[in-house]
């Protein structure tokens, strides 16, 4: 061992490392075959798992030996390190800022401000409305106003401490609600978007039910809490671009907002994934990119910028903090006469995704039913407050949790079973949304509701061992006092992109004869975030052509965009361009085979490892049939188009929807206002289970962070000002508060249009989780909950 | 503002080794200039435990360990756990039950959980008490008690 | 990593640890684990650290009539120590109940006494807070105050103490061993920690230079066996308390003889509850009594806007406390 060794250098033949540029810097793995475990000279090779098989994650023994090089393990020689200095105010005016004292320090190498942004000053994954730097006005507690690149962190954060910037302090405006009224902060106003959706005749007396409910809800701002801190690395390019390494959701995006702010084309930005430590929404905006990259140029060295937990909790955006009020009429029977919703929609100091997410959130705020008319009003709005943008689910997490509680509330009113209030409005194939878009995919949602609620319920018995009850490890748990409780919910949302967005993924594809028989090489931007995309990738192309060592070429922009990682979106996306780029390599195949062999290409088709023809007299191995050949293949995925909904919120706007139903069973402890979640059992529908093991990873995984902000996350914000930015005090469930989660039913009924018919699994899993906790809540001790995260305080007082 | 480097003298992964360094330098940061990264840096406040490491057999959080206290300790990193061509039963039963997503939690999950069954774990409450300092955002804490469930003989 | 560079030496023994202690910017340190945060943070700025944790301070074991437990015994020593869990298993149950098992493998007994708030305004950089810096004014006063205490809080500060320990051990009338330059004397655990008044940067009544050595806990012949420890937190694990309670009674023909009520979380140093105590001498062991106890606990809590609810919420937590000490479940 020596100090001058690097990092995560080996490559062994299942975990190489790319180095760049001939220096030592590695990024996230290139990744072959995971299961490839036998000696590089015998002739026996495993077979490799096909789509619907538990494929081991090709990424998996890196990660478990360490092995694995993160964004913020990127070492290059002679790198420098920035920093970011950020504003203590949430609204000031600036009145000077000095960096002379900074740029005097010894070590120091730069200090760049607004003035240094050569290019757009302004960027936006939506709408371009956040200064690089602020250099008039800030608008958020930790908005960026200056980056230091220095020879070691410590003189770079002793260099943000010289910098000198005086402020007019303002006071902030942080209530979305007088914020629509309030003086604009920001020369594009104060509202991101104001929305309506008319469905029937909401203004008829006609409209009106016999029995109606109102409900004002509310909901905090979560943390997508990733683990790994942002980190980029920059490196000058001698042509005067750049090459960067981040770990994000969308490097093609990083790439268009980053060139257009260093005043470059887009292809003198060359960006390459690094390995990624969760992101969850988190990374789909700009958070250190242009920076880095600014201090880059600036200085001609690389360049290393890293976030420390404090500064990611400023750095990156978070799920929108929402007051909802609803108000749900019925007819005697239990039909659903109209839903009536106002929303309102804090989406802090700059736009993000807040357009989208209030979309998405008014197009499913009636949940998955039908309803005969509906007037949805949706405000995204700006404030002091710190910027949201994406965070899994999408808006969808925030108004699932008001129409299940008003389903609930109306059941109640109307004297039937919530559950069978639920099953007789349910949406199915051939119904409409409020919209008006036809849904004519897969809509299981009444077959979900009943296979949940039909599971056997986690026996009653003893409340478990102390550690299982409410109050977990400190000991208060008096069996005497708890309550248990069931609530039921079901989500739903849309896959993909919507509202007319260009959204596509492109995959290269190409064999080649290797050292040990032919390699796949699968080259796709898709940011591999710890949801399995590699390991699906592999699958796909082993499926489809019938050959099993498969080497994923690292993400970058070589190839064109996979877009982001985000919206349920890359098995559809991502996967169904590698699976077109294969079956156009297949193609080629089976051509050359036409040449070679005198065969119909028509005729052929690749079953397991073999090319045969249908009539049966002809067989091939792949292997042998692609023997010293070179094939490649470069396709784009588009999917359906869809619009941008009109004034009245009507068109089709989403490509497909999937749909989530969970039962919570809660234990509280009504006298100390402490809640267990004992168990989430859950339905989901997922089109095709293309990794079974992979997807239930998923499902727990989304229901970990349903339950987080049920019961316990929300960033603190008083008057503008982040009062937890740290995990001590911004909590996420630990081992001891995840429930168990029980699979009831995953539903396999193919989506058509779909690559194998899969649906997207990340994000229905988040959305109706924290509805069914709160209910079960409220079930348990008979009392309405309003605002997640439940409290103490709420409960018992 | 400089202070001399100190020496101190480790047993890092069954190797003996002398390094000069800052005296205020967290033993996470020496493993990462000895060139140790499989130590990952998460929090630096002790609070999500993706920088444990083993000190004399007993898990701690690297971040928070001031380094030249613990000169003359055995240090153990994921690096020493398992070696290249075989993993260690707990690093198989990541794999087998598929505990991570992400992976930036793995190596702390693997490292907290061998000082766990160290200490002695007797039942899945035990290890879902005793790993509850090591925070996993993916949420793969049902697959991680299972894991290492399996790998303590439970 | 952040704060300002610091010397670091190991002590030779507590004589030369004493000796160098007391110089100004010297501090002890040990698990390290909160002055390494608050150095990390910019809330600590020491220039020099001197390191007891090799000193053999960590011995655990019985001198005369009372349990020994070394001022560097680390947490997990102390809670499986089978002294301390034949003794007084309060005190494992508090540990236990504390922190993570990496923080509790490196914390030791005399830092868990002597780590500060955890009040956000004293430990972010940039926030005013008095006890960071007399005269800078408290940001929980008309800020976030969920964490805020309800006793002992003055118009300069309202940071609570947030160790378990520290209110496990008051409720076991432990005292501490303390080194000084004028050699060694013992103070009451209660005594050991002031109200934070005009000066909230001191937590304690430590001389400059003091050290504390071990602390010292009566056996359980003379102080009972009935005691328990509750923690209430938003997290079923590795949270600190949004308030807790340490109770311990010794019953004697059916009456109650003796009782310490102490809660933690709630004020800027463990907090007996005398009034609550003194209405359980004399009584019989029953829930009513126990209520009327609690009630009277807490009677008189000025609350803040947004940590009122911890008046009731202390209330019910007392009564579950006793409630679960009686029927002992």
């Amino acid at each position: 061992m020596s100090t001058t060794e690097t990092i995560a250098t080996g490559t062994d033949t299942t975990t190489g490392t790319e180095t760049t540029t001939g220096t030592e810097t590695t990024t996230g793995t290139e990744t072959t075959t995971g299961t490839e475990t036998t000696p590089a000279d015998s002739s026996e090779r495993t077979r490799g798992p096909r789509i619907g098989e538990n494929a081991p994650r090709p990424d998996g023994v890196p990660k478990v030996n360490g092995e694995f090089a993160f964004g913020n393990d990127m070492w290059i020689e002679g790198m420098l390190f920035g920093r970011t200095l950020r504003s203590p105010h949430p609204y000031a005016r600036i009145i000077s800022i000095d960096i002379s004292k900074a740029l005097a320090m010894h070590g120091v190498h730069a200090v760049i401000t607004a003035d240094d942004v050569p290019g757009q000053k302004l960027y936006g994954l939506e709408h371009k409305d956040q200064p690089v730097f602020a250099s008039e006005v800030v608008r958020f507690h930790g908005e960026p106003i200056a980056a230091v690149a220095a020879d070691h962190p410590e003189t770079a954060r002793r260099a943000c401490r010289a910098i000198e910037v005086e402020y007019d302090v303002h006071a902030p405006i942080v209530d979305a609600e007088l914020s629509i009224t309030a003086p604009p902060i920001h020369p594009d106003g104060n509202i991101f978007r104001h929305m309506f959706i008319r469905h029937g005749h909401p203004d008829s007396p006609e409209s009106e039910g016999v029995v109606a409910v109102e409900g004002d809800y509310e909901i905090g701002m979560q943390d997508q809490a990733f683990l790994g801190p942002e980190c980029a690395l920059g490196i000058p390019l001698e042509d005067g671009g750049i090459e960067l390494y981040v770990s994000t959701q969308w490097i093609h995006a990083d790439r268009e907002q980053t060139a257009a702010c260093l005043g470059l084309d887009p292809e003198q930005v060359r960006m390459t994934m690094a390995g990624v430590g969760g992101a969850f929404g988190g990374r789909e905006d700009i958070s250190l990119q242009i920076h880095t990259a600014l201090l880059t140029l600036h200085t001609g060295r690389p360049v290393k910028l890293q976030y420390s937990r404090e500064e990611s909790f400023f750095g990156h955006v978070h799920r929108h903090p929402a007051k909802m009020w609803y108000r749900h009429s019925a007819r005697a029977d239990g039909t659903l006469a109209k839903i009536e919703a106002r929303l309102v929609f804090d989406g802090g100091a700059y736009a993000s995704t807040s357009s989208a997410v209030l979309s998405n959130a008014s197009c499913f705020a009636h949940g998955p039913y039908n309803v005969e008319h509906a007037l949805i009003e949706g405000y995204s709005v700006r404030t002091n407050n710190p910027s949201c943008g994406a965070m899994r689910g999408f808006g969808a997490v925030q108004t699932c949790f008001a129409h299940e509680a008003q389903m609930d509330k109306l059941a109640a009113a109307l004297g039937i079973d919530s559950i069978d209030l639920r099953l007789k409005n349910a949406l199915k194939t051939g119904d409409r949304n409020i919209t008006g878009q036809l849904l004519s995919g897969v809509v299981p949602v009444a077959e979900l509701i009943e296979r949940c609620v039909a599971h056997p319920l986690p026996a009653m018995g003893e409340v478990g061992e102390m550690m299982g009850r409410p109050g977990g490890a400190g000991r208060t748990a008096d069996a005497h006092h708890i309550k248990r409780g069931f609530g039921f919910a079901i989500g739903w949302k849309n896959l993909m992109f919507s509202e007319g967005f260009d959204d596509y993924s492109t995959a290269r594809v190409r064999i080649d004869e290797g050292q040990n028989g032919p390699v796949v090489t699968v080259h796709c931007a898709c940011a591999e975030v710890g949801q399995g995309f590699v390991t699906l990738a592999q699958q796909i192309a082993r499926t489809v052509l019938g050959l099993d060592e498969i080497l994923l070429h690292p993400a970058d922009t070589q190839v064109g965009s996979a877009g982001s990682t985000s919206a349920s979106r890359q098995t559809w996306m991502s996967g169904g361009a590698v699976q077109q780029a294969c079956e156009a390599v297949r193609t080629q195949i089976f051509a050359s085979l036409a040449a070679t062999h005198g065969v119909d290409p028509e005729t052929l088709a690749i079953q397991d490892d073999h090319i045969v023809s249908v009539d049966g007299t002809f067989s091939i191995p792949v292997e042998d049939a692609v023997a010293n050949k070179t094939f490649e293949a470069t396709e784009v995925n588009r999917h359906v188009q869809t619009v941008r909904l009109d004034a009245d919120g009507q068109g089709d706007a989403h490509v497909s929807f999937a749909f989530a139903a969970h039962r919570a069973v809660v234990d509280v402890d009504e006298e100390l206002g402490l809640v267990r979640v004992i168990d989430i059992t859950t339905t989901q529908d997922v089109g095709k289970l293309l990794n079974p093991r992979q997807a239930l990873g998923q499902i727990e995984g989304g229901i970990a962070q349903g339950v987080g902000l049920a019961v316990m996350e929300e960033i603190i914000v008083t008057n503008g000002k982040v009062r937890n930015a740290s995990f001590t005090d911004y909590l996420i469930p630990t081992t001891l508060d995840m429930p168990t989660v029980t699979i009831a039913a995953l539903i396999e009924e193919p989506e058509p249009g779909a690559p194998f018919g899969a649906k997207g699994i990340g994000e229905p899993p988040t959305i109706a989780s924290t509805a069914a906790v709160a209910a079960a809540i409220r079930n348990a001790i008979g009392r309405d909950i309003t605002r997640v995260p439940v409290r103490p305080q709420d409960i018992c007082l | 503002m400089p202070i001399e480097r100190i020496a101190v003298g480790l047993t890092v992964n069954g190797c003996a080794v002398e390094q000069w360094i800052d005296p205020c330098a967290m033993l996470l940061d020496v493993l990462h200039e000895l060139g140790l990264s499989g130590t990952k840096k998460g929090c630096e406040m002790g609070a999500c435990g993706a920088c444990t490491a083993l000190a004399d057999g007993r898990r701690i959080v690297s971040c928070l360990a001031l380094a030249a206290s613990y000169a003359g300790a055995a240090i153990t990193t994921i690096e020493g756990v398992g070696t290249p061509d075989e993993l260690h039963p707990l690093q198989e039963a990541f794999i087998d039950h598929d505990a991570l997503q992400c992976g930036y939690c793995t190596p702390g999950q693997i490292m907290s959980a061998l000082g766990l069954i160290a200490e002695g774990c007797c039942d899945r409450a035990t290890i879902r008490e005793g790993l509850s300092g090591n925070l996993c955002r993916c949420g793969a804490y049902p697959r991680i008690v299972a894991a290492v469930a399996e790998a303590a003989g439970l | 990593m952040s704060g300002v560079a610091f010397a670091y030496s190991r002590a030779a023994d507590v004589a030369d640890a004493v000796a160098r202690g007391g110089a100004p910017g010297a501090a002890f340190v040990a698990g390290g684990t909160d002055l390494l945060q608050l150095w990390k943070a910019g809330r600590a700025t020491p220039t020099e650290l001197i390191d007891v944790y090799g000193l053999g301070l960590d011995g655990i074991g019985v001198d005369g009539d009372e349990l020994s437990i070394g001022a560097t015994a680390r947490l997990s020593d102390v809670a499986r120590h089978p002294f301390v869990v034949d003794q007084h298993p309060l005190i494992a149950e508090a540990v236990l109940a504390s922190a993570s098992g990496q923080i509790r493998n490196m914390a030791t007994v005399g830092g868990n006494l002597l780590q500060r708030t955890r009040c956000p305004y004293f430990r972010t950089a940039g926030m005013a807070c008095n006890k960071h810096r007399p005269g800078s004014g408290c940001g929980a006063l008309d800020g976030e105050d969920r964490h805020a205490a309800l006793f002992g809080a003055g118009s300069s500060c309202v940071a609570t103490h947030p160790s378990d320990l520290a209110v496990a051990l008051v409720a076991l009338d432990a005292t501490v061993e303390v080194s000084g330059a004028r050699g060694v004397r013992r103070v009451g655990l209660s005594e050991l920690y002031r109200l934070p008044g005009e000066r909230p940067d001191v937590d304690t009544t430590l001389a400059a230079g003091e050290l504390i050595t071990r602390v010292l806990v009566p056996r359980a012949a003379s102080i009972g066996r009935l005691a328990t420890y509750v923690k209430v937190r938003d997290r079923a694990s590795f949270e600190f308390a949004l308030l807790s309670v340490a109770a311990v009674i010794r019953i004697d023909a059916g009456t109650i003889v003796h009782a310490r009520l102490v809660c933690g979380g709630v004020a800027p140093a463990p907090w007996r509850l005398p009034a609550g105590e003194a209405l359980l001498i004399g009584q019989k062991p029953e829930r009513g009594v126990f209520t009327v106890a609690a009630a009277a606990a807490v009677e008189g809590a000025p609350p803040l806007p947004g940590n009122s609810f911890k008046v009731e919420l202390l209330r019910r937590a007392l009564v579950r406390t006793l409630t679960t000490i009686a029927t002992g479940s």
